[in-house]
């Protein structure tokens, strides 16, 4: 009923399936999704209450409006609920499973709202650093950050929600991206250099426009 | 060698470090003296960004999401059976297993026995008199902080136990114990933090293998360094990893069981989530390294 997770994949940036240990007895989260997919609802109120904060982190993040993000994730779990049934279990991660309903909804509202921004090559970013104290000084929150990666391209905006807000390890953004390991560190790589670069034009601007 | 490592894994490498184990840019920076220009504004970038996204759902929203939810959820149709698994063996069977399990636990002691009993059963006592024996026993205060991470672990099992039986009282007085042994881990953790003072260790090795397939050499050894001060960093380290875990795991674990709980548990295990949440976030705090 209990069992130990693993040392190595579950590793994750604060996310619920997070870090292990040797001595702590937890619920594996296959068996928990085993029996929410037979209707157990203590199970599924387990998923929830592991995966909540996540989700809305990443839903706030692509979105960036804190009232349509709750929205959102409270309809993600009710969608989880209803399509709950029909989860096949076989190795494939629950929690990618999750956050595709999660960016299917996020993309389906865009695409409503017509809110879908324009992607900013990186060849129209800036080079170098006109700036380089300014990154480190900037107060950064999610509203200003949810607008910075709409400069970014679709995978480098995928990359920084599921690994900052998601709080997905490596692997877990590999799966869910259907890409590899080492796709997913050089994705993470260049969408942090362009989240820097867009964040500098945006703090010269705002310079220029206050001087 | 590491120098052949792409450097999108270094990066990721230094992002664990800095944002899973507390390390500082400075420590990550002097691990790879070569890159530091190229990794020091993408470290920084990757603090603000992490910071920015650790927003909190508000509580009246997650109150409000948690009633939809639970709402939705008991509209489910009920437990299926499962299939395959039959109790028609059992009146035969069951003598000869309790007789085998009898002997089990007589040869093994009634110690190993009472390890997995739970507070209404008989041998309870005994399990909380070997705890406190296996405490008197662990002089030093990182391992008995460990100790009682596990012990926590236990306690949280337990109530879920109880609250499934529906005994609140119960409920209660190991609700007690929890806050207590979560208030010993912030103790004992200030305590060690104090006592380590100055001889905090640089960061761990790394012991990541690279994509090349070759374990990175660490960048350490330029480093003099104090064998004891280290190993006590890990183990403090995993200590928070440990605890971290619990803070995700165990406070979601009780609302869970909020679900199926009778009117009096409920009472019991909103305390018991409140202990949780307040005591877990205390000793993660206490964990934290020193600036």
């Amino acid at each position: 009923m209990h069992r130990a997770i693993p040392h190595g994949d579950t590793r994750a940036w604060g996310g619920a399936q997070g870090l292990a240990y040797g001595g702590c007895q937890v619920h594996d989260e296959g068996d928990l999704v085993r029996r929410a997919t037979q209707g157990d609802q203590q199970a599924f109120a387990q998923l929830y209450e592991a995966h909540f904060d996540r989700i809305y982190r990443y839903v706030s993040l692509k979105i960036g409006d804190k009232a349509e993000a709750e929205d959102m994730t409270q309809q993600v779990f009710v969608n989880a609920l209803h399509s709950i049934s029909s989860f096949k279990w076989q190795g494939k991660p629950f929690t990618a499973w999750l956050f595709r309903i999660a960016h299917n909804q996020v993309v389906d509202y865009l695409r409503r709202k017509k809110k879908q921004p324009a992607t900013l090559l990186n060849e129209s970013l800036p080079n170098g650093d006109s700036n380089p104290q300014a990154i480190v000084e900037l107060s950064l929150d999610i509203e200003r950050l949810s607008r910075a990666t709409r400069r970014l391209t679709e995978a480098q905006r995928e990359v920084i929600s599921l690994r900052f807000a998601g709080g997905l390890s490596i692997i877990e953004v590999a799966r869910i991206m259907g890409k590899s390991q080492g796709a997913i560190k050089a994705l993470q790589h260049s969408a942090i250099v362009a989240l820097r670069k867009v964040l500098l034009v945006r703090d010269n601007e705002k310079v220029e426009t206050l001087s | 060698m590491r120098r052949s490592r792409p450097f999108p894994d270094i990066l990721e490498e230094c992002l664990e470090l800095v944002l899973v184990k507390g390390a500082t840019v400075e420590e990550c920076l002097r691990r790879y003296p070569e890159h530091a220009a190229e990794l020091k504004p993408l470290l920084e970038m990757a603090t603000a960004t992490k910071k920015a996204t650790a927003v909190q759902p508000s509580p009246e929203f997650r109150e409000r999401a948690r009633q939809q939810f639970y709402a939705a959820l008991r509209q489910m149709p009920a437990q299926k059976k499962r299939a395959g698994f039959s109790w028609g063996w059992q009146p035969r069977w069951a003598t000869v297993v309790a007789v085998v399990l009898a002997l089990l636990l007589v040869s093994s002691g009634t110690v190993a026995a009472a390890s997995s009993s739970m507070p209404d059963q008989p041998l309870y006592s005994v399990k909380r008199a070997s705890e406190q024996a296996q405490l008197a026993l662990t002089p030093s205060p990182l391992h008995k902080a460990e100790l009682y991470a596990r012990l926590a672990d236990r306690r949280v099992i337990e109530i879920l136990y109880l609250a499934n039986k529906s005994k609140p009282e119960q409920v209660q007085r190991t609700t007690q114990s929890l806050d207590k042994h979560l208030a010993r881990i912030a103790d004992l953790a200030t305590t060690h933090k104090m006592a380590a003072g100055e001889a905090r260790a640089p960061m761990p090795m790394p012991t990541e293998t690279s994509t090349l397939g070759k374990t990175a050499p660490s960048s350490v050894e330029a480093v003099p360094l104090e064998k004891a001060a280290r190993i006590a960093y890990e183990q403090r380290a995993e200590l928070r990893a440990v605890v971290m875990y619990q803070a995700t795991h165990h406070p979601a674990r009780l609302k869970a069981a909020l679900v199926s709980a009778s009117p009096q548990a409920r009472l019991a295990l909103l305390r018991a989530i409140a202990v949780s949440e307040t005591g877990y976030e205390k000793a993660l705090r206490s964990l934290e390294d020193q600036p």
